[in-house]
């Protein structure tokens, strides 16, 4: 494994941008990939991120901005003189030539010495343990196998930035987990920096080093797997990536430990952490996991006929309750506050129409702007 | 189906088998046939044979049909090839004008080409012979090329030449590695499709030959207006030859590399149907 000395910038765009006519596909664009990280690129359809991922590897000229590779402007640079690869979503290889001759593609245009193409061609085949299909053309492999010719035809040009558009769409999903451990497997073995496109949250969580989301055009936030699920930037941010019960409220102010006061609608004055900058009065919404929210049978008071929640607690009606193997998922209706999910194992025994109390620490809470950025 | 059961359909394909194959297989028997008159059976000879390959007018008509079909054939291919690369990125609407210009020129009479191509050959003062034949020839030979070449193109995927760019390739090297590369199949097979679709036209040639060039089925033509002789058999029977081994190349290249994916609209189909 090579580990980067210094943290060296392999991919730096500045101020991209992309307009098809009318439509604006990426808009003012920053952001820096780390040499040797596994960097993903994540949003619904039509984000934005296949064009940023185009402008990247030079199919696309961006409108306005600067795209840098190793600290060299490629901006104006076509395709083929740029040190980075491509894995197609569709893998794109090449019908009438073998495994092979699809691998030696890149090496016989850089005219390799024939003996070092043999010797690095066979090299890929055994790296994507393609051994034995060598001279099978590409309509005689598996999706999978074909997934892996795509990967070492784009890896043994040794690119300084590999780019894989959306590479296990087309796989069944125990394909794809298996697919996924090996790319990172590999990514850690041949050190290359990924650049990784998916709408898939989950699959880029398992195998990224930082994540960014984009949503219409705009980069939402770029940060850690784990620093993006639980401290979304954005309403958005938090939906995507993960279910959020969200909770209105309005921001009173801040306490200490970075943590904000907020008042939220229907439940009472509340602490939880969130991005700094936000001022008191402005309309928030508050973020909290499913697996962050505990449910408890919810007693009456003696005396009282119906349950009542605590200050700071919500009292809710189970809905359904969903078994999924590891853990179960139990819809909830709280009132005003509409639907809330909570996820647990499997000692919570609740059934529907159950009354409950839940109840969440101020770790878990989370508190983004409400409503669109600006 | 057996006949038993059906006497009526089966009697009326003996009838139309019979129809089509014996005028051939008398053509076959007699250029074999030592008595001229292919009245009776006179005996076995290759008299005719010798007689068709020392013929001047058969060789230098024989030599021209081999000229033109191969003219028309390579003009063909860069039409259906160029044109094809054009309407694989063109929008919708001009694909359909593009579509429907293909199969007019498969579909329209040959005669209305011919005509229409004399007049306008006459009027521009472009001389009758062997350039005017290939022109008309490949104004219908393009068009089988396209539809062949077409259909291979629908299978390859768009992001090809992407890749190949993508992996150092220059434009002009990713054309000859990738796109040609993958259409070579496809080529070869509508290019011995057109040489055969050429190489027996009357037609077209008639109108367009002028007096000084007579491709081969124009001088079998003249022939058999004086005097039917056995040569013409032996000389009818090399052609068939000829003509059907292409096609079989042409149907064979074609079944075995050329087509990924399911062909548009019958591309098989049209194959034979000129």
């Amino acid at each position: 494994m090579t580990t980067p000395t210094a943290r060296q910038t392999t991919v730096r765009l500045q101020g991209v941008e992309k307009r098809f006519g009318e439509l604006v596909a990426v808009r003012s664009l920053d952001l820096d990939v780390t040499a040797g990280e596994f960097f993903s690129i994540i949003g619904p359809s039509g984000c934005g991120k296949t064009t940023t991922l185009r402008m990247i590897a030079g199919f696309e000229r961006p409108t306005a901005g600067v795209i840098e590779i190793t600290g060299r402007d490629v901006t104006a640079l076509p395709p083929y003189r740029r040190p980075v690869n491509t894995v197609f979503q569709s893998y794109a290889l090449f019908p009438h030539l073998d495994v092979v001759e699809n691998v030696a593609f890149g090496l016989r245009e850089a005219r390799t010495p024939r003996a070092e193409l043999r010797r690095r061609v066979m090299e890929a085949i055994s790296l994507v343990q393609l051994d034995g299909r060598e001279r099978a053309k590409p309509k005689q492999l598996s999706g999978g196998q074909q997934q892996r010719v795509a990967l070492a035809r784009a890896l043994i040009n040794r690119p300084d930035v590999l780019l894989l558009d959306e590479p296990l769409g087309a796989l069944d999903l125990k394909l794809r987990k298996e697919m996924q451990t090996q790319l990172k497997d590999l990514q850690r073995e041949v050190g290359i920096t990924f650049v990784y496109v998916t709408h898939d949250q989950e699959e880029a969580f398992s195998m990224s080093d930082r994540v960014a989301v984009m949503d219409r055009g705009l980069l939402e936030q770029v940060g850690q797997p784990e620093e993006v699920y639980r401290q979304p930037a954005t309403p958005f941010v938090a939906d995507f990536v993960g279910i959020a019960n969200r909770l209105s409220g309005r921001l009173r102010g801040s306490a200490p430990g970075d943590r904000y006061e907020i008042d939220i609608d229907g439940v009472g004055r509340r602490r939880a952490g969130g991005p700094p900058g936000l001022t008191s009065g402005d309309q928030v919404t508050v973020v909290i996991r499913p697996e962050d929210l505990h449910l408890e049978p919810a007693a009456a008071a003696p005396g009282a006929e119906t349950p009542r929640a605590a200050v700071g607690t919500v009292l809710a009606a189970v809905v359904d309750v969903a078994f999924l193997g590891a853990h179960r998922t139990v819809r909830l209706s709280a009132g005003s506050l509409g639907h809330l999910v909570a996820v647990g194992r499997g000692q919570l025994a609740v059934a529907p129409e159950d009354k409950v109390t839940l109840s969440w620490a101020d770790d878990d809470a989370w508190v983004v702007p409400a409503g669109p950025r600006s | 189906m057996s006949f038993r059961r059906h006497p009526v359909a089966g009697t009326m394909a003996l009838v139309v088998i019979g129809y089509l194959w014996i005028p051939i297989l008398a053509v076959a028997v007699n250029s074999l046939n030592k008595s001229s008159l292919m009245a009776r059976w006179g005996g076995a000879t290759a008299h005719w044979y010798s007689l068709a390959f020392h013929d001047a007018n058969v060789r230098t008509g024989l030599v021209t049909t081999l000229e033109i079909a191969l003219g028309s054939t390579a003009l063909s291919l860069v039409i259906a090839v160029s044109g094809s690369l054009w309407w694989r990125r063109a929008p919708a609407r001009a694909r359909a004008i593009y579509d429907a210009l293909v199969y007019a020129r498969i579909v329209l009479p040959e005669v209305v080409f011919a005509t229409a191509l004399f007049f306008l050959f006459l009027k521009a003062h472009f001389p009758l012979g062997i350039v005017a034949i290939i022109i008309g020839h490949s104004v219908w030979n393009s068009a089988y090329a396209a539809v062949i070449i077409q259909a291979r193109l629908i299978g390859l995927d768009p992001a090809i030449e992407e890749a190949a760019a993508d992996l150092g390739a220059t434009p002009w090297r990713v054309f000859r590695r990738v796109t040609l590369a993958a259409l070579l199949p496809a080529i070869i097979a509508s290019g011995l499709l057109t040489f055969t679709f050429s190489f027996d036209d009357v037609v077209t040639s008639y109108f367009l030959g002028g007096s000084s060039s007579s491709p081969l089925p124009i001088v079998l033509f003249g022939m058999i207006r004086f005097r039917i002789t056995p040569e013409i058999n032996s000389i009818g029977v090399m052609v068939m030859l000829f003509t059907v081994t292409l096609m079989c190349a042409a149907v064979a290249v074609f079944a075995l590399v050329g087509s990924t994916g399911r062909g548009r609209r019958g591309a098989f189909a049209e194959f034979y149907g000129r």
